[in-house]
């Protein structure tokens, strides 16, 4: 499931729709074929002369929206499918820009880093083999490994707070829940995700680290241990929700197979439906990984923003900076490799969080195909 | 109304005249429309000889405001099978499903009555449903092994039950009993008649199992927890017609040990392998209830008669 | 297959039983709400209780509890009850009595002085012991003892003020202090809900349906914390910002209503600072996003499940798309930072944060507007086809109306979440820390044709803009300070108009989820 087998399969799917579209030809209206055309060829100028930054993009751009609208009122049918091709293209267009631009722009960084090995001079290296992250006294160094240090350390406790709440959350939607509560339960725990992130980093700023900083004698209130908490818990909802999502995809055949035969709910719940739906519940607790070290504006505000690595490692009551938040603080300050070196945060997080998508998408996709045998 | 009752007079009189029956049934039905045949309770105060296993008193579920099941009274014989026929939607499932206390699952649904199961209300308060539903066994329509080994599915009630521990902590504690496990699978398996032709592949999946393959599987997971009532609602629905066979075969088998009540929408099955057999009609109503032979060949009811001769339903 | 013996249905009366457990899992939850009360300084642990302090108080009641606990146990092992445990308290009790009691043993020897080896030892033997004493009785006396011994343990700290108010200990080389504020209600805590499971175990007489009572006391409990920090998150926000946002409120005057915090711009000359900007900026933001990413989500959503064979473009697509949904939202800011924001004038400007949010927020749109298509029966489809009509007159007069009510909820959860999002136009559409009015974009009269390329251009939208989640974050960072008043109170009531924008778009999109579903059934 790479992303170049995926490139290799959009090229056939486009091929196939070729052929398809070329017998397609003797049916179609030759004006309505001329259309299209028209309107694809001047989306697609507008598209390339946007990459180019050009200022005529608005020309082809109005091309488009006239043979576009003029077809959509002569040829509707043949246009609609035209256009609605040319939207699904967009997320796979976005993902490819997005891998683009922010490699492109974090090559300087990973050029600056490049550290030898053996001889081999490996670009980026740098960035994980040394510790000192300091864009400007000398030397000049830009090591990501402090921030992933702050990263995997709020990640691990967010992922402690909301794997075992979400997945018992879930349950509870899911299996246990009156009717009347579970109405009740569900949009509380959605609007939970609803709640803004910059609300979530207001109040650990005014209150949460204030009260730490006073409970535990801390030089200043930033802590690992607290961002972790509050990251946990935003990414909880999205734990909750794709399990639960697992959960009631079980059989209700199976659940009650094992109720007659005199298992108790939760005998039933964790040895016929959680197995069952294992699957499902680790792709939620990964995406929930994914939403945690994804999270930026709590930990922008919360954490101290200095790049550096706790003594001793598990430190829970230092909380220093994580790729997020070094974004977030350095970006429009900092300009030429430093700018770069963000991007390159940037990477790590994209690819960490991609891979934990893929891993999720995969797993999904294994339990829906066995679930599907077993009916 | 007279014209019913002298339907059932006649029927009554000249039982084997099947031929004059069936043109009363014709006469009968299209007076159906204008004055529904009354239930008598003397149609269902059949006394079975043997034991009493499980005795229903008035039983009355709702669902929200359906009513599905009307004052319904019927004892079942011990070690006997008792088929429960009817047209879908007649009740029969959910009197199955009051014996072990399943319709607890669906929660607009609402149980009035006694179930008595050797003389003890089964909805009294304070029941221990772990306890009721390791005496009264069920077995589904569709097949519906759990995703584990074969042997897994079948040792699963026991296991919960802590009659068998396994797992590491059994291991570690030497309270592990795996030549106990194993018998107790291989006699479940033999009892269902599927001993022979899994033996060699006991930790396969259960999912990899033919249909009826799967089905004795269940039954079999029944077995193991050592039953005395088992509940099979429609059980061979789902499967063709040599798996059906050897459910059926089974069925009788099981009737020396078990109680056996089995919900099938099949009449040639119920006159096979059941010892008395109840009749269920639309509107959640028990019309009659009698040893088979004399359901299937000079029942009471018009209605039963035009049913089981395949006149409506 | 012979039978063994018939057991009853109905055990013997446990009643005295059930209720001293039942208590017992009652006043496990009062503690356990004592202790979280202390914890956030609702109670101190010094306050007088009954003419003792609070944690002497609460530490009397875990002795008992703890004893109680052990009690219940023994009761059922010597067979005073008729209860149904099972051979042994099972691997997970174990491994976690195990870990408790190590960390017990381990935190002990510290306390008293030992070293490193030592603590280890004394950690190790005792954590030994827990699980031998879990793992190898009965059930009844496997799950209560070491739950029981622990509440014991904490309680005799408490009561005899080894651990206490004023009681403080520095973390070597950790740069903090664990205070008696904090460790008197975290013991507490803990402490109860071993207590409060083990005597739930006890209530349900141990075995299967002792397990069960157990599990189901610590996901009501879990549940209940999460709906209780739910409840209380919004109440502080609403109890902190409603004086900022209510400052001036009035009726009459010269318009109808007055709602300065509302219609405003920030500065020390309006009589209430305002956060006007903002809410405008917000508002086109969300139109912007909105404009872009709802037809084009829509349309290949169509495309996908009305065109598309399923193969290998759509499983492309729906890879990327689920990629993208859990792709952070900084890497978006980034993205928008480095791909939008030369193309636009090389400045923050709206329409580049319009464009980053519109790329957040499309895959949302797809993921449920397919969700919502293909849940649209196919006999639909047949019947329309049957009927003779086009395959785009089908999906246009008969699909998409079927489709609309998941689409249209989906939308509306995907803007409110977007509308709360700031990493992405803290990169791309900046703006200032306080606005004045004059700073809100006029979109609607900024549009100006002219002769040369690009002919149509819209300084408008090629301004750095405020919007209500980067204000507050630019108020954070300048430390709640600012040409204004009185800028906490302003602060928070920025929060809670954010917090009330996002969830008047949660509660409209749950409302018309539950709207469409009712008629849907009716």
């Amino acid at each position: 499931m790479s992303l170049t087998t995926s490139r290799t399969d959009w090229r056939a799917g486009i091929e196939r729709r070729l052929t398809r579209t070329r017998e397609f030809v003797d049916d179609a209206d030759p004006e309505a074929l001329a259309v299209v055309i028209a309107s694809m060829g001047s989306l697609l100028t507008a598209f390339v002369g946007f990459l180019l930054a050009s200022p005529w993009t608005a020309v082809p751009l109005g091309a488009f929206l006239i043979a576009t609208g003029y077809g959509w009122v002569r040829h509707q049918a043949l246009v609609a499918r035209a256009v609605t091709f040319a939207m699904t293209t967009v997320t796979l267009v976005t993902l490819g820009l997005i891998v683009v631009f922010i490699f492109a722009e974090s090559i300087p960084a990973f050029r600056y880093e490049a550290a030898s090995v053996f001889g081999v001079s490996v670009p980026g290296l740098g960035m994980f083999a040394q510790t000192r992250w300091d864009a400007v006294s000398d030397p000049v160094r830009y090591s990501l490994l402090p921030m992933i240090h702050g990263t995997v350390m709020v990640t691990a406790i967010a992922t402690l707070v909301a794997g075992p709440l979400g997945v018992a959350a879930a349950l509870f939607i899911a299996e246990i829940a009156p009717p009347r509560v579970r109405e009740l339960v569900k949009p509380g725990i959605e609007i939970l995700a609803g709640i803004p992130s910059i609300v979530y980093g207001f109040i650990g700023f005014t209150v949460i680290n204030p009260w730490a900083s006073d409970a535990f004698a801390l030089n200043g209130g930033s802590t690992y241990l607290f961002v972790g908490m509050v990251v946990g818990l935003m990414a909880l909802p999205t734990v909750v929700s794709v399990a639960e999502d697992a959960l009631t995809s079980v059989p209700d055949v199976m659940k009650n197979g094992s109720l007659a035969l005199g298992a108790t709910d939760w005998q039933s719940m964790t040895s016929i439906t959680l197995p069952a739906a294992f699957s499902g519940v680790s792709a939620a607790v990964l995406l929930g990984v994914g939403r945690a070290i994804g999270e930026t504006m709590a930990a922008t505000v919360m954490l101290a923003g200095i790049p550096r690595i706790s003594d001793p490692l598990v430190n829970v009551f230092y909380g220093y900076e994580t790729l997020t938040s070094l974004i977030a603080r350095g970006y429009g300050s900092a300009n030429g490799v430093h700018e770069s070196a963000l991007f390159a945060a940037g990477v790590v997080l994209f690819v960490t969080v991609l891979c934990l998508s893929l891993g999720s998408q995969y797993i999904e996709a294994r339990m829906r195909r066995r679930l599907g045998g077993a009916e | 109304m007279s014209q019913t009752e002298n339907a059932d007079a006649e029927d009554a009189t000249d039982a084997t005249a099947v031929t004059a029956n069936r043109t009363d049934g014709r006469r009968a039905s299209t007076t159906a429309g204008e004055t529904v045949e009354e239930t008598r309770p003397e149609w269902t105060s059949y006394e079975a000889s043997g034991e009493t296993k499980v005795a229903v008193e008035d039983l009355d579920v709702h669902y929200g405001d359906d009513h599905a099941l009307k004052g319904v009274s019927m004892d079942i014989p011990e070690e006997s099978v008792t088929a429960l026929i009817g047209p879908s939607g007649c009740g029969k499932s959910t009197y199955l499903r009051c014996l072990n206390r399943m319709n607890d699952r669906i929660r607009a649904a609402s149980v009035d009555g006694t179930v008595e199961l050797d003389g003890e209300d089964v909805y009294q308060d304070g029941v221990d449903l772990v306890e009721l539903r390791k005496r009264v066994g069920m077995v589904f329509q569709s097949p519906n092994p759990f995703p584990k080994s074969i042997r897994e599915n079948v040792s699963y009630g026991p296991r919960k039950h802590g009659d068998i521990e396994t797992g590491l902590l059994a291991r570690l504690t030497g309270r592990a009993e795996p030549e106990r496990e194993a018998r107790l699978v291989e006699r479940s398996l033999e009892r269902a008649a599927l001993w022979e032709e899994v033996n060699d592949r006991l930790d396969d999946n259960a999912l990899g199992l033919s249909g009826g393959q799967q089905q004795r599987l269940c039954i079999a997971r029944c077995l193991a927890v050592d039953p005395e009532v088992i509940l099979m609602d429609e059980p061979a629905s789902a499967l063709d017609p040599i798996a059906t066979a050897k459910i059926e075969d089974l069925i009788e088998d099981l009737a020396q040990d078990y109680t056996v009540v089995v919900v099938t929408h099949s009449m040639q099955q119920a006159a096979r392998v059941s010892d008395q057999t109840a009749v269920f009609l639309t509107g959640g109503e028990l019309v009659e209830y009698d040893d088979t032979e004399k359901i299937f060949e000079n029942p009471e009811s018009q209605r039963v008669e035009d049913y089981v001769s395949g006149k409506f339903g | 297959m012979s039978r063994a013996t018939q057991t009853a249905l109905v055990r013997d009366d446990r009643t005295t039983y059930e209720a001293a457990a039942g208590a017992a899992v009652g006043l496990s939850g009062v503690a356990f709400v004592v202790g979280l009360a202390a914890l956030v300084g609702a109670v101190e642990i010094g306050d007088p209780v009954a003419g003792v302090e609070l944690s002497v108080a609460l530490g009397a009641v875990l002795l008992a509890l703890g004893l109680a606990v052990v009690g219940f146990g023994v009761a059922s092992r010597l067979g005073f009850v008729d209860a149904a445990p099972q051979p042994s308290a099972g691997v997970v009790a174990a491994v976690a009595f195990t870990a408790i009691w190590f960390a017990a043993g381990v935190t002990a020897a510290g306390a008293a002085g030992i070293g490193t080896v030592g603590r280890l030892g004394v950690g190790t033997v005792l954590g030994g012991g827990a699980f031998a004493v879990t793992a190898l009785p009965r059930e009844d006396v496997g799950s209560t003892v070491p739950a029981g011994a622990v509440a014991v343990l904490c309680g005799l700290a408490l009561v005899t003020g080894v651990v206490g108010p004023g009681w403080e200990r520095a973390l070597a080389g950790y740069n903090a202090t664990l205070f008696g504020d904090t460790v008197v209600p975290a013991v507490v805590l803990f402490a109860s809900l071993a207590t409060g499971w083990s005597a739930a175990k006890a209530y349900g007489g141990f075995g299967a349906r002792g397990r069960n009572v157990g599990a189901y006391v610590l996901i009501y409990l879990v549940v209940g914390s999460i709906l209780a920090v739910l409840v209380g998150l919004v109440a502080f926000v609403t109890a902190k910002g409603l004086p900022g946002l209510l400052n001036g409120v009035g009726v009459g005057g010269e318009t109808l209503v007055r709602w300065p915090f509302l219609t405003n711009g920030a500065g020390l000359l309006a009589d209430v600072a305002g956060v006007f900007p903002a809410l405008v900026g917000t508002v086109w933001l969300v139109i912007g996003a909105v404009l872009f990413a709802v037809p084009t989500g829509v349309g290949a959503a169509v495309f996908l499940s009305e065109y598309a064979e399923q193969g290998r473009f759509t499983g492309a697509v729906e890879v990327a798309t689920n990629g993208l949904w859990s792709t952070p939202s900084i890497v978006f800011g980034l993205f928008g930072a480095a791909f939008l924001i030369p193309r636009f004038g090389n400045q923050k400007s709206l329409i580049a944060g319009m464009l980053t949010l519109g790329f957040m927020l499309l895959p949302l749109v797809l993921i449920t507007s397919r969700e919502a298509i293909l849940a649209v029966p196919d006999e639909y489809r047949d019947a329309s086809a049957a009927l003779g009509v086009s395959k785009w007159q089908t999906i246009r007069s008969v699909v998409l109306p079927a489709a609309i009510p998941g689409v249209t909820t989906g939308v509306i959860l995907g803007v409110g979440r977007i509308a709360g999002e700031t990493a992405p136009i803290l990169l791309t559409m900046g703006g200032g820390v306080l606005p004045a009015k004059s700073a809100a974009p006029n979109v609607l009269s900024g549009f100006r044709l002219s002769a040369s390329p690009p002919f149509v251009s819209n300084p408008a939208l090629l301004e750095a803009t405020s919007a209500l989640p980067y204000q507050l974050y630019a108020l954070i960072t300048a430390g709640l300070s600012g040409n204004i008043r009185n800028p906490q109170e302003y602060a928070w009531g920025l929060a809670l108009t954010l917090l009330l924008v996002v969830l008047a778009f949660y509660a409209v999109g749950i409302a018309t989820r539950y709207y469409f579903r009712r008629k849907l059934h009716q």
